[in-house]
């Protein structure tokens, strides 16, 4: 009996053996449980060796520190803050920080981009070579050394406080940064406001309205000035019969430095140029082989239709050319976001110039620091991933 | 090997020389320590890191002791898992401005924009200084000395602060040295010294006796040069120091001539000072009627006996 | 009425499009708003490149002994040389010591020497030698470049190297000559032509014996150690991005296949792993492996600063590679993996033999120029303290007879920066020319 049941058994484990080895199926659960093990194996030991040595050098990853007060100056926040205040205080002052200069960036980097690719298509040689010569210089020399270029060669020599360009006699740019005035609401400027909220909304609808019925009759409509004019007119109109409801608190020379309005650092100018300025070269790249991609018979079939040029570009080249576009765009994008980290070369303060080199330093606790800010990074990236990643299913070409 | 960590490159503490060689006071420490472990100075491994990571650095073991221009606080005495064992030098916080802006003293700079080293107790002593005096200002800071350098020589902020003998030796880098003055203000207390991880008594007691020994060598008048001649010394301070006398090496777990070994290598306190950061240096900071004397010559440097 | 034959006024001669003045014409001033394009592109041009070579050349000062000197001749107008030439070889080499040299000299002449088949004509078995150099060349460079004791097992991983390397060169000029690879050409020569077993063991013998002979070789060999400290510079900079652009195309590749696969978990895996490494800055990363990694192991093992960089710079590429692969990938129409699904071939097979090579192609300019940006991204390596060409141009300015020598050095370094790009860009453009010569019409 015992024989019989052993042969039973090696019998049937043989044949699960060869099953996991030429069933397909069943080779992949196996493959994978043993991936998923491998892993969660892996992080185990990491984690475990992790809370191992941290015991025995007593360090201590809690995030306790965060409501101490941290004690150093920041030198540009979009946000009160003090000497006095929290780590986590200084944390937030980080991200709005990092955010602004991303966002900032992004537009001038897009728009610098665009001319850039016009540029080098130019028939003027001198442009075309200059354009070339831009991006070729900017695209093949390190984004930390350029940083650093835009702060010393331009934003460290102009002039000092007392010898400031003033142009039209409120902005003031100096080499303690660029001074705008600053819009001061008062009472009744909430109307203006509520204006412009409702002739956005007031346009969407005029641009859905006008696509529901083109599409119903084929009758077309100029929505997108209307919308437009609306979006502008109407809030003008609105702070004209509120009795203009808005003053401007402008800067002036006081002591050391200018006061008052809104002022950015050099090192935010330095920054931002220099990000934008590497980040456009990309651009105008991308914009250039997404508009060379559409194939040269879609346009000759849009002559065929007789349609206008500008139908030609709005509804022929544009849709297909985005599809091209779009995806290494956004790209750019998120790596402006993770190169404005690099503004710790010039002492800005972002998010790993404040919260990853100075506050890691005075409070010295690594962990949780290093951990809060690559999760930052992480959720930015990752919900401008996952809007495109809905984007690109939507605008993939379909295959059967 | 000694692990030593000093830091990135600063004149007169721990410079770095073109054909790869550390030197300076920090660097001497590390030699000393060496030359006390082993009875040669030379079996150091110098770990140069920003100063970011410097205690994550020595926490997790890679250094096996920190020498770099470090202060000794509470905090970081008592939540980072690090041990300071004393104070080699007394350093503190001062400010540069430009001779033609007519400020005379600290207390004029309410407003100002203030260059300072980021990522040090420098950064936070600005700042408790103007809370405290209830004045404004805007920080521009840099990890890089060179790079707040040029910022402040540029005009981009109206005063450099850092540490005094910091201060010093960049000043004498200057364009136009004369064109700049130090403001009579120290807002800070810098005692400055090496640190060791927490936890290894022996290590720590060691590093410790180490910069003890050096320091009672000077107040001995042991030097470099006659330190084989002191050898023979009837006084028994001397005696106990070098070895001759006492049992002091063995408590530590190295050979009872081991200042011998130490003082013949990196010299004792003064000659270390004079050669990086005295007065015949680049560096050039004046000693005597300052805290780094010795305690018996007006200053503060004072080490427990040998005994 | 006659008819009185009235011939109308000549059309002027078209404008001159040949020759100077007619380039100039077309090129420069077409029109009004191009001619002032041109005036002002000219006069930007003028103005910076004049400053630049002002400050750089006729203003600098190429004889002194101290920054002091510098200053007291020309003050800031002018850039002060002497001192970085004096740490030029410092800034290529790192700390390495003088009189070692020689070693990465001809470690990289070796890779050179290796290269140089892949361009001659007539030689048949490239992508055997682009191989080799990825799987024999390291072996033998990490040696050259850390030298020390070697045991049986290093003895013979060395030996290996240089088996590659004599192996290339006789193949290449084997194949220059007589068509066949040299395996082939010896088992031809020295065995029956159709004793397919015998042909074999030829080739099995003559590469043994050359093993042999370079274990021989290599046993005789003694460099003394050079500890990973004290590389800095150039040298490392082409380290620390040598490395990581190697392993980053094979564990691409990986990982875009992981994430394109139908098994659920593998494909998780491998787009969190993707994700999570993309989605944070590379200084972030650096960070953390600088500061976390001796952490992570168990207590008492020690990760050498120079491996913990290169660590998170492959891991880093790895994940920007795989998402250009699978763009290769995903560009591979439908109709390809159903016909060789038809033709029963398997998953391996499909993907070596009729995806990858024709992704491969497509991809090439794309991962150049992810090769050009790890090699800029090294630059952060100098932010956690390892003395690459960034640091080691800080390390002059703290000289203390250089004291605040600062721009000068960067200067330098952006221009050794721009050559090294410059050089693959337009090697990069060359070859999507060469390659998209087929598809344009």
């Amino acid at each position: 009996m015992a024989l019989t049941s052993q042969h039973d058994d090696t019998a049937e484990r043989s044949s699960l053996l060869r099953r996991v080895f030429f069933d397909a199926k069943i080779r992949a659960i196996f493959l994978q449980v043993l991936t998923v093990a491998g892993v969660v194996g892996f992080l185990g030991w990491l984690i475990n060796n992790t809370m191992t040595n941290m015991a025995a050098r007593s360090l201590s990853a809690g995030f306790d520190f965060l409501d101490v007060s941290a004690g150093f100056g920041i030198g540009f926040t979009l946000i009160p803050y003090q000497e006095g205040d929290t780590y986590l205080r200084v944390f937030t002052v980080g991200i709005m920080n990092t955010l602004l200069v991303a966002v900032v960036a992004i537009v001038l980097a897009t728009i610098l981009g665009l001319l850039v690719g016009l540029a080098r298509l130019s028939t003027n040689w001198i442009i075309a070579g200059v354009a070339r010569a831009y991006v070729e210089l900017l695209r093949n020399t390190p984004l930390l050394l350029q940083i650093i270029a835009w702060y010393f060669g331009v934003f460290n020599l102009l002039p000092r406080p007392r010898d400031s360009v003033v142009l039209a006699e409120v902005f003031v740019l100096n080499n303690r940064g660029f001074y705008m005035p600053s819009p001061v609401a008062e009472p009744g400027f909430g109307i203006v406001l509520t204006a412009f909220v409702l002739s956005i909304i007031g346009a969407i609808t005029l641009y859905k309205w006008e696509a529901a019925r083109r599409d119903r009759t084929g009758k077309s409509f100029p929505a997108i000035p209307a919308g437009f004019a609306m979006i502008v007119f109407l809030p003008i109109l609105v702070y004209a019969a509120a009795g203009s409801p808005l003053s401007w608190d402008v800067p002036a020379l006081q002591g050391f430095n200018f006061v008052g309005g809104v002022s950015v650092p050099p090192s935010f100018c330095a920054l931002i140029v220099a990000l934008a300025a590497y980040t456009s070269c990309f651009i105008a790249e991308i914009v250039r082989a997404g508009i060379q991609s559409v194939s040269k018979g879609q346009i000759e079939a849009a002559g065929a239709l007789n349609l206008p040029a500008n139908w030609t570009l709005r509804r022929v080249v544009l849709p297909q050319a985005l599809r091209v576009i779009i995806p290494p765009l956004i790209s750019q994008y998120l790596n402006v976001t993770k190169n404005s980290s690099l503004a710790i070369a010039i002492g800005f303060p972002d998010l790993v110039s404040v919260w990853m080199n100075t506050s890691l330093n005075q409070s010295g606790r690594a962990i949780p620091i290093v951990a809060m800010t690559m999760a930052f990074y992480c959720i930015v990236s990752l919900s401008v991933s996952l809007v495109m990643n809905r984007y690109n299913r939507r605008a993939q070409l379909k295959e059967r | 090997m000694l692990n030593c960590q000093v830091g990135l490159p600063t004149p007169g503490f721990y410079s770095l020389a073109e054909d790869g060689t550390w030197s300076g006071a920090d660097v001497d420490l590390c030699r000393a320590v060496s030359a006390a472990i082993f009875g040669d100075p030379d079996m150091v491994e110098y770990q140069s890191v920003t100063s970011a990571v410097r205690f994550t650095a020595l926490s997790n073991g890679e250094s096996d002791m920190l020498s770099r221009t470090t202060t000794w606080t509470a905090v970081r005495d008592t939540q980072l898992g690090l041990d300071f064992t004393t104070v080699n030098f007394y350093d503190g916080q001062g400010f540069l401005v430009p001779a033609d802006s007519g400020i005379t003293s600290a207390l004029d700079l309410d407003g100002a924009t203030i260059c300072v080293l980021t990522g040090t107790t420098t950064e936070l002593n600005l700042a408790d200084y103007f809370r405290a005096n209830g004045m404004t200002f805007t920080p521009v800071t840099n990890e890089n000395v060179n790079v707040l350098v040029e910022t402040y020589l540029g005009g981009g902020c109206d005063a450099y602060t850092n540490d005094k003998s910091g201060l010093a030796a960049r000043r004498s880098a200057f364009p136009d040295p004369s064109a700049h003055v130090l403001l009579p203000e120290t807002v800070s207390k810098e005692p400055l010294g090496p640190v060791v991880r927490q936890g290894d008594d022996a290590w720590a007691n060691l590093v410790r006796w180490t910069v003890f020994g050096i320091i009672n060598a000077e107040e001995l008048g042991v030097t470099s040069a006659n330190v084989m001649e002191m050898t023979a010394s009837a006084d028994p301070n001397i005696a106990r120091l070098l070895g001759t006398e006492g049992n002091i090496g063995e408590g530590l777990g190295v050979s009872p001539d081991f200042m011998v070994n130490v003082i013949s290598a990196v010299g004792n306190y003064g000659e270390i000072y004079e050669r990086h950061i005295g007065e015949n240096t680049p560096i050039g900071i004046p000693r005597a009627g300052t805290l780094n004397a010795l305690w018996n010559n007006g200053g503060i440097i004072y080490a427990p006996p040998f005994r | 009425m006659t008819l009185v034959f009235e011939p109308k006024a000549n059309r002027p001669a078209p404008t001159n499009t040949v020759g100077f003045v007619g380039w100039l014409r077309q090129n420069l001033f077409k029109d009004i708003p191009n001619t002032l394009m041109t005036i002002l592109g000219l006069y930007l041009t003028i103005t910076v490149v004049g400053w630049v070579l002002n400050w750089a050349l006729f203003n600098a000062v190429w004889d002194a002994s101290s920054r002091r000197e510098c200053l007291d001749l020309v003050g800031r107008s002018g850039a002060c040389w002497p001192g970085v030439v004096e740490w030029l070889p410092n800034m290529i080499y790192g700390l390495y010591p003088k009189d070692q040299v020689w070693r990465i000299n001809l470690g990289f002449l070796a890779l050179i020497v290796w290269l140089v088949p892949l361009w001659m004509g007539g030689v048949k078995s490239k992508v055997a030698i682009g191989l080799s150099v990825v799987a024999f060349y390291p072996f033998l460079a990490s040696y050259f470049f850390l030298g020390g004791d070697k045991g049986p097992i290093w003895t013979a991983l060395v030996a290996l190297g240089l088996w590659g390397l004599v192996w290339v060169w006789s193949t290449a000029l084997c194949e220059r000559r007589t068509g066949l690879s040299i395996g082939t050409w010896l088992a031809q020569r020295f065995a029956d032509a159709d004793n397919d077993i015998a042909q074999k063991r030829v080739r099995q013998a003559a590469a043994l014996l050359l093993f042999v002979v370079c274990v021989g070789l290599v046993s005789q060999w003694s460099l003394s150690e050079v500890r990973t400290q004290f590389w800095g510079g150039l040298f490392l900079t082409l380290v620390i991005s040598g490395i990581g652009i190697t392993f980053s195309l094979p564990a691409g590749i990986l990982l875009a296949l992981g994430r394109r696969s139908d098994m659920p978990a593998i494909a998780m895996l491998s787009t969190l792993f993707i994700e999570l490494f993309r989605s944070v800055p590379l200084i972030t990363i650096l960070f953390m492996f600088n500061t976390m990694l001796p952490l992570f192991m168990p207590a008492g093992t020690e990760v050498n600063q120079l491996l913990r960089a290169i660590v998170a710079v492959c891991l880093f590429a790895a994940a920007y590679m795989a998402e250009i692969v699978r763009g290769g990938l995903q560009a591979i129409p439908k109709g390809q993996y159903e016909a060789a699904s038809a033709l029963g071939l398997g998953f391996w097979q499909t993907t070596t033999q009729v995806v990858m090579p024709q992704a491969l192609k497509i991809m090439i300019p794309t991962i150049v120029g992810n090769f050009i940006g790890l090699f800029k991204d090294t630059t952060l390596v100098s932010i956690i303290g390892l003395f690459d060409l960034m640091n080691m141009a800080r390390a002059v300015g703290e000289d203390s007879d250089w004291l605040g020598l600062f721009i000068e050095p960067f200067f330098v370094v952006s221009l050794i920066y721009f050559v090294f790009c410059f050089a693959m860009s337009s090697y990069s453009i060359g070859l999507e020319r060469k390659l998209s010569a087929g598809r344009d019409r």
